[in-house]
């Protein structure tokens, strides 16, 4: 999935045993992206070989992740350190400059995400790179994840017909502060994730660049994927470690069942096949708050120990909780997060989603608060059956004291693009 | 390249940060230029050693791909250094200026074709190498251009000049005009006359370095007084609009118009003598709207009539004017991007006209909805795009 010698295994404990603040990294993308206990097998060798490969002379990362396939990297790709979202309005005027902006997004993300030497400039014109990475780019992890909004299937393009089933624009949840929001919705989302964050800056000022009269930009967030403190699952800004229990697709079979959208399945249109639902969610967290509340209301709010991980009923952080034998919520409170977002019955087993979410940190508040929180980043394949319900069964539990929707949006992320002749959007414009 | 040296009497910031960005642009070109395109291994060139009698030896068989030359300067005067087709018709790589002694690389990628490397001295001897065959294709070979000799621009300058002249008494009398509004206390006239005389003199947005230091007196934004808007002195039209739209009485603004027609007056007067860089015309084509996306569209530029959509207006009629002179030159180095920008531009300003509200009056940029504003700054952003080309594509070349 990562590199070319993902399946060599003889190169991996000497790799391990070098130990890097890098490997460190990215054994942690792993956790992220998989669930804790039952950690699927390709995605652990996957991973593993990464931190193993030697780093080949490519600036900041070695990792090169593949553009092409079946579905889009940065999805089931482990977490890289960086991350960029933006939403963008299509100011394209017709149908053919719509799918002029599909075939750009294309050739840049193809060349951004391979790295190497760039262009040469010619005599006319200013460089064709901005240099920021050097004159040879890094691939350093670079994935750009290309989805599209509701609002792209509006009457501009002749596209009702082929909006995927399951496309709405984010409705507000009861908790929602979104009034006066300036973070909402948008036509396409790019989520840009690297290795570093300059590499993310990079990409993105190349491809507004390249795309200036197709889309212009609404909203970015910018998100950083925090270390293992000092171990595990990373932690989010409430200090508890966040992404614990997540969906194991590194599994097919789960991917299938949970992940990727297949075409003519539950009334979707057939061009859909290998997408996923995207949702992005901006999550202010209370800190100030949060910071004058006791230990042990937090733990209650959250449903695990601060320290270790651990939900309230064991003892490490892969422990699974064990609802069943707690049916008064005496050591895990019925409302707390974890037991109303993942309650672990036979009928929450299809909603669970892949989280790929970020911590962000920009600036100040008018009382001088910290504008902190969590870019809460989730991908399903149905977002009604998935992250919705679990969302409507959060409403009201004691944690929105502390936190703050202020924006974000669903999208629907495309298929993947199969090789060097397919593009972005194929399969909806055929 | 001395185009954008800040040797221009004092311009309003905007200008300055305008002159310095370019430095660094062209610089990265260079740096660009000169790094091995291949990654750690060198692309194939090797070294070139010029001085007054030869213009080096290269490699007589070259593959299709990044090449670079690492040309050592062996003369005891400066060289500026071409690739070049064999026909001498078309230049792809430059280096502007090699000193004596001094090596840098002269990079880019080729395909197949037959080229060559030209040196030209400063003490004025122009030698060509011996023929280079690159054979085989290559992705991402650049496009080769007709060079330009700096005797080329006399003309469009001399052209550009006599616009200036013919516009400018029409602003004399635009400025005159709002003046006497002020003196018989008609304000509600003032207003309108104001933004006839702005227009005018934003129409001729190519000139602001021509029109040395009566530019900051006539239309010097508020940025950079060390009051701001109440600095005491502050002259011209926006300082105008200042009062216009912010109460002031006649009493207090009518030193000011009479400074602006004093200052118009003595522009008219000295636009003869005043010198016009050749080199600012084509860096005028693309910067007039790059200063319009700021300043105009941005609203920066509002001191309240909201009309700062009428300036970007009067700034794309600006351009057009620019690139009307240049077009003889650009014809035959890019006809594709004059055809774009000769449909782009007048596009752009019927979307631009096309923000005024049902009474002809403008819309301030601060209330332009998102939709209209994600337009307008699109289709500016591409025009942008494209109108950077224009200084390097009409940099003298002599002799390349």
């Amino acid at each position: 999935m990562i590199t070319p010698d993902a399946s060599d295994a003889d190169h991996r404990a000497p790799a391990e045993r070098t130990a890097s603040a890098q490997a460190l990294r990215r054994r942690a993308f792993l956790r992220g992206a998989t669930v804790g206990a039952a950690v699927g097998s390709g995605a652990l060798a996957g991973a593993f070989a990464a931190a193993a490969e030697p780093e080949p002379d490519l600036g900041p990362s070695g990792r090169r992740v593949p553009f092409h396939g079946p579905h889009q990297a940065g999805i089931t790709t482990p977490i890289q350190a960086a991350a960029s979202f933006v939403s963008f309005n299509v100011i394209a005027p017709d149908r053919a400059a719509l799918e002029n902006l599909f075939r750009t997004l294309t050739e840049r993300i193809r060349a951004l995400t391979a790295g190497g030497p760039v262009p040469a400039t010619d005599l006319a014109s200013p460089p064709t790179d901005s240099a920021t990475l050097g004159p040879v780019l890094p691939a350093d992890g670079l994935t750009v994840t290309v989805s599209v909004g509701a609002s792209l299937f509006d009457g501009r393009y002749g596209l009702a017909a082929r909006k995927p089933a399951r496309l709405d624009p984010m409705p507000v949840f009861p908790d929602d502060n979104l009034v006066g929001s300036k973070e909402l919705h948008g036509d396409l989302s790019l989520q840009i994730c690297a290795d570093s964050r300059d590499t993310v800056m990079h990409a993105l000022r190349d491809i507004t660049r390249h795309t200036r009269s197709g889309m212009q930009p609404n909203w970015k967030v910018d998100g950083f994927h925090a270390a293992p403190r000092p171990s595990g699952t990373p932690r989010n800004q409430l200090g508890f470690k966040d992404g614990i229990a997540n969906s194991d697709v590194g599994k097919a079979a789960v991917a299938d069942a949970v992940l990727w959208t297949h075409g003519g399945a539950a009334g979707e249109p057939a061009w859909v096949e290998g997408g996923s639902y995207q949702v992005v969610r901006i999550i202010r967290m209370l800190v100030e708050f949060w910071d004058r509340v006791s230990l042990h209301e937090q733990e209650k709010m959250i449903g695990r120990r601060r320290e270790s991980g651990a939900p309230l009923d064991g003892t490490a952080e892969s422990d699974l909780p064990d609802y069943r034998a707690d049916s008064q919520g005496l050591l895990i409170p019925m409302n707390a997060h974890i037991r109303l977002a993942n309650p672990r019955t036979p009928e929450s087993a299809d909603q669970q989603i892949l989280r790929r979410g970020y911590n962000y940190d920009r600036g100040l508040d008018t009382d001088g608060n910290l504008d902190v929180g969590l870019i809460f980043c989730c991908y399903q394949q149905d977002v009604a059956r998935q992250f919705q319900t679990v969302q409507q069964r959060l409403a009201g539990e004691p944690l929105v004291d502390y936190i703050s929707p202020t924006g974000g949006g669903y999208f629907f992320t495309l298929p993947g693009v199969r090789d060097q002749s397919d593009r972005l959007g194929s399969a909806l414009f055929a | 390249m001395s185009a954008r040296t800040p040797s221009a009497p004092p311009a309003r910031p905007a200008r300055k940060r305008a002159a310095l960005a370019g430095l660094l642009l062209l610089s990265a070109t260079a740096l660009i230029g000169s790094a091995p395109a291949g990654g750690s291994a060198a692309p194939p060139g090797g070294k070139l050693r010029v001085d007054t009698n030869s213009c080096g030896t290269p490699g007589e068989r070259l593959p299709a791909g990044p090449l670079a030359f690492s040309v050592t300067n062996d003369s005891k005067v400066f060289a500026t250094l071409y690739l070049i087709s064999t026909d001498g018709k078309l230049a792809y790589a430059e280096i502007p200026w090699l000193g004596p002694g001094k090596t840098l690389s002269l990079a880019t990628t080729l395909t197949g074709g037959q080229y060559a490397v030209r040196c030209v001295f400063s003490s004025g001897p122009v030698l060509t190498s011996g023929p280079v065959a690159v054979v085989g294709t290559a992705t991402g070979a650049v496009a080769g251009y007709q060079p330009m000799g700096d005797l080329e621009m006399t003309a469009p300058v001399k052209a550009y000049r006599a616009y200036v002249r013919t516009a400018l008494p029409e602003l004399l009398s635009s400025g005159r005009t709002l003046d006497a509004d002020v003196a018989r206390g008609d304000l509600a006239a003032a207003r309108t006359d104001w933004l006839t005389a702005h227009l005018d003199y934003e129409r001729l947005g190519a000139a602001y370095s021509s029109f040395g230091d009566f530019d900051q007196s006539l239309n010097g934004l508020a940025n950079g007084l060390p009051q701001g808007v109440d600095t005491p002195g502050w002259t011209g039209f926006f300082a105008l609009e200042h009062g216009l739209w912010h109460g002031w009485g006649a009493d207090r603004l009518r030193p000011v118009t009479q400074q602006l027609v004093t200052d118009i007056d003595g522009l008219v007067q000295d636009f003869p003598s005043e010198d016009t860089d050749p080199g600012d015309l084509p860096l005028r084509a693309h910067e007039i709207l790059e200063n319009a996306l700021q300043s105009q569209l941005g609203g920066i530029a509002d001191y309240g009539s909201g009309t700062t959509l009428a300036t970007l207006d009067a700034n794309v009629q600006g351009t057009e004017k620019v690139l009307d002179i240049l077009a003889p030159l650009i014809r035959p180095r890019d006809p594709g991007l004059l055809d774009q920008l000769n449909r782009q531009l007048p596009a752009f300003q019927a979307e631009v006209t096309a923000c005024r509200a049902a009474d002809g009056s403008w819309t301030p940029s601060s209330r332009l909805a998102t939709a209209q504003r994600q337009r307008l700054d699109g289709d500016l952003g591409r025009l942008l795009e494209e109108l950077a080309v224009l200084p390097n594509l009409l940099t003298p070349r002599n002799h390349a």
